[in-house]
């Protein structure tokens, strides 16, 4: 696999956290027949994405039509009787089109069942990669203020097969992104082989220890992030966390690491406008056993669209020269 | 159909005092849920909108936790955490009532592809959804998936030729039937004030669902003499909500059975012994604690 130089990151094949993600499903479907595939093209997808479950089951593969709130609503009454679905939206921007189905009938039907019996397990997934007005917004903070949702967003293949594997073990409504610009190059070899082991929600990782800054990321920025820091001097002894959920988060590893450095960079791929950042820095305010010895500050995605021409799209998300600007602004 | 009726009745006088939140009735429509629950198997599914009072009781929910549950105490059968427009009862296979208009469509379809093709049992899912309902995409995606996936589905509409207090001529351009014809579901019609014609109309639709395992539909003619929630106004003037209660479905039926006023008052005393029972059971209920929320 090559990395990506080109401006679209898909003309690459950039799989490995799409594949990881499938295996995850796969892990968990061979040992549980009621998780079942919903989607539009799913068969189609399945073909590419996951051989072994079209191999192995494809009867738990349903194929269904271009109708996103149709759908989650559909998966939601199959699992009213046991049925454990994986909805694929596929691009991101398509869960404006079934918000309804994620916001107000998935968690809801789930309040009211945990009065009667255990929740049901009902996973969405989806899909970012910057390529115009509609297609690539990132909407991960948006539905963190949904009470009812797990918002998960893996920076690599390890990650997202571990945390797909909890999202369909335990009962809960999950909705688990997938960020497609991350190149399988720029992804590390010790992030690709799976641990086996299934990572909790709510745990975030310390991607690098450190004492002189706290960077807090996910997705992509995390990746951009990490290669900033490991290239050394003058970013060395900065520490990393990789939040992996977004809801529920990990304010307790922020709070741990911003006692020990006194300053934190919360960088974002969404827009920073009402986004996790402003959460973070919030709560961080509010905390009273926290000393900060430098204003702590978010860096994300300007309130805009995402224009059509791919010469624009470089600017949206902070890049690693932004990064490497603003983390030296924190260090001075 | 009396029960239903007097518990509305008792519930409105608590909506009035406070009692109870401002609710949805059925008021006129009865004749619905009693006539096609009658027709149903124990092993059958239910998914409805938000008049459920009617739908639950015609399904046989047992008074005390369901009285409990409207007036919102932690003895109902949620807990008093759904109330009256998100009711749950698996045991009676009352799988969910949905406020937003529509969204009982497509997933009463999700639920009857699980029943056929998951749990492949021989059972079939009843959706009770309104006139109104059929405007929605939620209804258009419903059908869709659940005649390209060939689900064994009853969907009843109940057609009281109003979206709340909105008339057709803003929501409805063709006849209500058309909309199954495009998706290949056959719809009968039928006169939904007359339970014996209903109970009929039903049986013959649910044969039809069982024989094909794919979805029917029944529109039903009917007439709401409530408001559309307690505490709004109504569109209709009282000449008109006079002429519509000639047809209201209780009167029908007493002709019809030849019932007797000495027989109406011994019946009507003795349900509203069990519904002033269910009211003070519910009243000496505690209130629920808030649930422990996580994602």
């Amino acid at each position: 696999m090559t990395a990506s130089k080109s401006w679209n990151p898909t003309i690459n094949r950039n799989h490995l956290i799409r594949d990881a993600i499938g295996l995850g499903i796969y892990d968990c479907m061979k040992a549980d027949p009621s998780i079942y595939l919903f989607g539009e093209g799913a068969s189609m997808k399945m073909h590419f994405d996951c051989p072994a479950i079209e191999k192995e089951f494809p009867e738990r593969i349903i194929t269904l039509p271009i109708s996103e709130d149709g759908n989650t609503d559909f998966a939601v009454g199959a699992s009213l009787v046991g049925v454990k679905p994986v909805v694929d939206v596929i691009t991101s921007d398509f869960l404006f089109r079934t918000m309804d189905g994620i916001c107000n009938t998935a968690p809801k039907v789930n309040f009211v069942t945990e009065t009667v019996e255990e929740k049901k397990t009902i996973v969405i997934r989806s899909e970012n990669i910057t390529f115009g007005l509609t297609t690539g917004q990132r909407l991960e903070s948006l539905f963190t203020h949904i009470p009812g949702l797990n918002v998960i967003y893996p920076s690599n293949p390890k990650d997202a097969r571990g945390l797909m594997r909890t999202a369909l073990r335990h009962p809960g409504v999950t909705l688990f992104f997938e960020d497609r610009m991350i190149a399988d190059a720029d992804t590390r070899p010790d992030d690709i082989e799976d641990s086996g082991k299934d990572i909790p929600f709510g745990k975030a990782s310390i991607v690098h220890k450190g004492d002189r800054l706290t960077v807090v990321s996910y997705a992509l920025t995390l990746q951009r992030a990490r290669k900033v820091i490991e290239a050394g001097v003058p970013f060395d002894g900065c520490e990393l966390i990789d939040l992996r959920s977004l809801y529920p988060l990990d304010m307790g590893a922020i709070r741990r690491s911003v006692r020990k450095t006194g300053r934190l960079l919360v960088i974002e791929p969404d827009i920073k406008h009402s986004g996790i950042g402003a959460e973070i820095l919030a709560e961080i305010s509010e905390s009273s056993d926290v000393k900060m010895s430098a204003k702590p500050h978010r860096s994300g995605a300007p309130m805009t669209m995402i224009p059509a021409s791919h010469f624009l799209h470089k600017d949206l998300i902070p890049t690693e020269d932004k990064i490497k600007k603003v983390m030296q602004e924190r260090l001075n | 159909m009396l029960t239903i009726r007097l518990v509305e009745d008792e519930l409105q006088r608590l909506c009035l005092t406070g009692e109870a939140s401002d609710l949805h009735f059925s008021k006129g429509q009865e004749a619905i849920s009693v006539g096609v629950c009658s027709e149903l198997r124990p092993t059958d599914y239910i998914v409805t909108h938000h008049r459920t009072i009617s739908p639950a009781i015609a399904r046989g929910f047992p008074m005390n936790p369901f009285m409990a549950e409207i007036l919102g105490k932690a003895t109902g059968l949620n807990k008093g955490l759904a109330g009256e427009m998100h009711i749950r009862n698996p045991d009676l296979r009352f799988m969910f009532s949905f406020q937003l208009v529509g969204t009982c469509a497509s997933v009463a379809a999700g639920l009857a592809w699980a029943v056929k093709y998951y749990k492949k049992e021989d059972a079939i899912v009843a959706v009770f959804l309104g006139d109104a309902a059929t405007s929605n995409a939620q209804f258009h995606e419903g059908m869709n998936l659940a005649a390209v996936r060939k689900v064994p589905l009853l969907v009843v509409v109940e057609d009281n030729h109003l979206a709340g207090n909105i008339r057709p001529e803003f929501y409805l351009p063709a006849p209500i039937e058309k909309r199954f014809e495009s998706f290949g579901i056959h719809a009968s019609k039928a006169d939904g004030n007359k339970v014996d014609e209903v109970r009929e109309a039903a049986r013959t639709c649910i044969r039809e669902v069982r024989a094909g395992g794919s979805p029917v539909a029944l529109i039903l003619d009917t007439t709401r003499l409530s408001w559309h929630k307690q505490g709004q106004r109504d569109i209709r003037s009282q000449a008109e909500l006079d002429l519509l209660a000639k047809r209201d479905p209780l009167l029908y039926e007493e002709k019809r059975l030849g019932i007797d006023e000495v027989t109406k008052t011994k019946l009507t005393k003795s349900i509203e012994k069990e519904i002033a029972e269910a009211v003070a059971y519910a009243r000496a209920s505690p209130i629920p604690k808030m649930p422990r929320m996580e994602a």
